[in-house]
């Protein structure tokens, strides 16, 4: 080999040599503080920000009973409430004849009503449920009240279903009455809910009302009368399916199948319930929870060194409960904290434009929190101090628990009249705060 | 090798010292401004450093560029293996580098100018921390990592000239660079606590002006002298100063004995004023070299260097004491010059001992 070629071919193994080296490093040393350490380390602070919550009120009637997504069933020594609903009317005659192009019609004559409810919210130690049920007067709507209804509270009632008894009965079925508990599924099983269906006879129908009915529904039990129906908000409301004959002449025959349903389905036209309680009164004092629904808004008051540099590890809010409470019912509860879309007062709206996702729940109790109430809302700080454009405020609710499922814990307003006191910051000394932990801003290049 | 070939494999050079001109080089280095770089290529560090203030391929000293007789480029990596014993704690750490790279070549009426890229101050470090702290009034274990990227590079350009026996050279240099922060803290419970983590960057700027000459002693003895005086390092962030440090007087001298043409000796002394650089834990260094080259073909370099480093802990001057050795090897009428070049190294500081390798590679095209 010529030198050239020896020199040309040096210089490009020299090239991948040095390439070679600059590929690796791996510069991890053993750490000695302070001495072989960086002088600048992040620190973790913790701070409590015992006024940072401020201009902090109550507001009700965010969900009324009528909005509900369940009605509520209690009874003494609690509060007595009562659902109500009235369905919506039937078509009261149907065809007689459609295979001879027979346009003539009959009044049908009801043999039997089924009435389907689903129960929700049963406790686990709930024991003797029974439902009862009353016919009310016509007209019922949001401004029926427990009182004006009481009259027909008082009437004997339609029926009567022991819930226990049925649900102890071969299939769940009561052959008597024809009362029965329809299959559970697996998320009945989570939720504790049932599907009941009671028989009522032709005596519930009015051919004068279309057909219209309205039920209220009072519950006893041994211990914990406290329940849910589901309603026309939640989607699974009670409804009513018609048994039914036509009335031909004097001749009551089977309707025409083809041009008639077998029977006839009906829904709640309305649906709410009413209770002997009064609405929470309101104090200086932060109060969330009941039926109509109360909600606590507070604003936050961000430190600037939050707003410009810091990283937020954790946020807390501590909320101290008066200990005078405004309402207690065997119910599981838990409070709920949710940032407001824009910052109106008590009509400040929830961000609803899409699903949001931040929102915090503190851990469910019964009745009332024994202790100060702690609330992880570190990702609503990390929010808010991501966006600076969003309102530091957040809406604290109460609500009531409803499994779907065993690991979510999901809940809704308006479906409890458990009600909750927390001191507000009109009270120096108990006043919400938040407890925060953050890393200031590091100075780094300082040796 | 013509130019032609040449540009392209000088261009390699300099991309490569351009994005690797980093690597950890001491935990000494942590607390201080970092630790500092050498001037030397490989054929002056197989002497301890001790030909680098006669050597036209180091950058130690401005006069010696003068040696250059016609365009050369440059370029020294270097690969480091170490290991850490920090009172008990030990671990390894491995780097590679490309800490020098020169252009340079005779212009007009003698005088040769020069152009170099060197590393002034490595910044790169990577720690681990295991710790405990108290939040909300119980323990949480914690970890943080940080870590830097980063140093602070010299950029010289140099005028020389040879006047007889006596070469004069003056330089100008330009302090830039930059280190990229990410310290992370994590936290055993992930549950409770979020991981935070900070980053940043640091834009280093500074300047300085050195002086050389080398003198002729007859036909078998130079003598060389060097100053250099850099003014401040300017730490910057996003555009505001978050750090402004003095940076060292460095004067030095050295001698080469050339008593046989095969055969050469050489000591240097340097003093650099590095105490000046922050409040505490910097310390004003000497350091020096002694070595020797012997053969013309393939010779055989060795040499031994010591002396204290500039910043370290606990009030107490750090030191480092290094044997070299090597060889070099020219190719295609000596205009390409491959040196390799192998040292031990160790260092003490409080509480720590450091030993290690680095095999440093030299590449010089003449085209």
């Amino acid at each position: 080999m010529s030198p050239r070629h020896l020199g040309r071919g040096a210089g490009v193994l020299a090239v991948l040599a040095l390439a070679a080296l600059a590929c690796f490093q791996d510069p991890t040393s053993p750490a000695q503080c302070p001495a072989y350490c960086p002088g600048g380390r992040l620190t973790t602070v913790e701070s409590l920000l015992a006024t940072a919550i401020e201009r902090d009120s109550s507001f009700q009637g965010y969900v009324e009973a009528h909005r509900a997504g369940a009605l509520v069933a209690s009874a003494p020594p609690g509060v007595d409430s009562r659902p109500i609903f009235e369905t919506l009317p039937i078509s009261i005659r149907a065809f007689i004849d459609s295979a001879t192009s027979d346009t003539a019609t009959g009044p049908i004559v009801v043999d039997s009503m089924k009435l389907t409810v689903i129960v929700l919210r049963r406790f686990a130690a709930l024991r003797n449920l029974t439902l009862s049920f009353y016919r009310l007067p016509l007209g019922i709507d949001s401004t029926s009240t427990f009182a004006g209804l009481a009259p027909a509270f008082a009437a004997a009632p339609l029926r009567t279903v022991n819930v226990d008894s049925l649900l102890a009965a071969p299939d769940h079925r009561d052959s008597v009455t024809g009362d029965t508990i329809l299959p559970l599924s697996a998320v009945d099983s989570v939720r504790q809910s049932l599907t009941v269906r009671v028989k009522f006879d032709q005596s519930v129908f009015s051919q004068a009302d279309s057909g219209r009915l309205a039920i209220g529904v009072r519950i006893s039990a041994d211990s914990l009368a406290s329940i849910a129906l589901g309603s026309l908000e939640s989607g699974e409301r009670a409804q009513v399916t018609w048994f039914y004959r036509v009335d031909s002449a004097g001749t009551i025959v089977q309707p025409d199948t083809l041009r008639n349903p077998k029977t006839i389905l009906q829904s709640p036209r309305f649906d709410g319930f009413v209770s002997d309680l009064a609405p929470v009164a309101l104090d200086a004092n932060l109060t969330v929870g009941g039926v109509p629904s109360t909600r606590a808004l507070m604003r936050v008051a961000l430190p600037r060194v939050l707003r410009d540099s810091s990283q937020i590890i954790r946020a807390t809010l501590l909320l101290v409960p008066t200990g005078a409470a405004a309402v207690t019912t065997p119910d599981s509860v838990f409070l709920q904290a949710r940032r407001i879309a824009t910052d109106l007062g008590a009509k400040s709206p929830y961000a609803l434009d899409v699903p949001d996702t931040f929102f915090v729940n503190s851990t469910p109790f019964v009745g009332q929190p024994g202790d100060t109430v702690r609330m992880e809302i570190t990702k609503l700080f990390r929010l808010w101090q991501a966006d600076t454009t969003a309102p530091t405020a957040l809406y604290l609710t109460l609500l009531a628990i409803d499994r779907a499922d065993t690991v979510t814990l999901r809940g809704f307003e308006g479906e409890t009249f458990n009600a909750v006191r927390f001191f507000s910051s009109r009270t120096p000394a108990f006043r919400p705060s938040i407890l925060l932990t953050f890393v200031p801003r590091l100075k780094f290049g300082a040796p | 090798m013509t130019f032609r070939r040449a540009y392209p494999l000088a261009l390699a050079l300099v991309v490569g010292a351009a994005v690797s001109l980093r690597a950890q080089d001491s935990p000494l280095g942590i607390q201080g401004l970092g630790m500092p770089g050498r001037f030397e290529s490989a054929r002056a560090r197989a002497t301890g450093g001790a030909f680098a203030a006669f050597d036209p391929f180091s950058v130690l000293t401005d006069a010696s560029v003068s040696g250059l007789g016609r365009l050369t480029a440059t370029a020294t990596g270097a690969a480091s293996y170490l290991t850490d014993d920090l009172g008990g704690l030990s671990g390894s750490r491995r780097s590679s580098r490309f800490p020098l790279f020169q252009i340079g070549g005779p212009a007009w009426s003698h005088i040769v100018l020069a152009a170099a890229f060197s590393t002034y101050l490595d910044r790169s470090y990577h720690v681990v921390i295991n710790d405990t702290i108290t939040l909300g009034g119980s323990s949480q274990a914690i970890s943080d990592d940080l870590s830097a990227d980063g140093g602070v590079t010299d950029m010289r350009f140099v005028a020389a000239r040879r006047f007889g026996h006596l070469a004069l050279g003056a330089g100008l240099h330009l302090l830039a660079g930059s280190s990229r922060f990410q310290f992370t803290r994590s936290f055993s419970d992930t549950s409770t606590y979020g991981q935070a983590s900070q980053a940043g960057e640091v834009a280093f700027r500074g300047s300085g002006l050195s002086a050389s000459a080398i003198l002729a002693v007859g036909n078998h003895l130079q003598v060389a002298a060097l100053y250099r005086s850099d003014s401040h390092l300017r730490g910057e962030e996003n555009g505001t100063v978050v750090a402004r440090n003095d940076l060292p007087t460095t004067v030095g001298g050295a001698l080469l004995w050339q008593p046989a043409p095969e055969a050469s000796l050489a000591v240097s002394l340097l003093r650099r004023s590095w105490a000046t650089a922050a409040d505490s834990n910097a310390y004003n260094t000497t350091s020096w070299s002694a070595g020797a080259e012997f053969g013309r073909a393939i010779p055989l370099r060795v040499g031994v260097r010591g002396g204290d480093l500039p910043f370290g802990p606990g009030g107490q001057t750090p030191r480092e004491f290094a044997f070299a050795f090597g060889t070099g090897r020219t190719f295609a009428g000596a205009r390409g010059i491959i040196d390799v070049t192998l040292e031990r190294l160790r260092r003490t500081g409080a509480g720590l001992t450091e030993t290690g390798w680095t095999a440093l590679l030299s590449v010089a095209v003449r085209p």
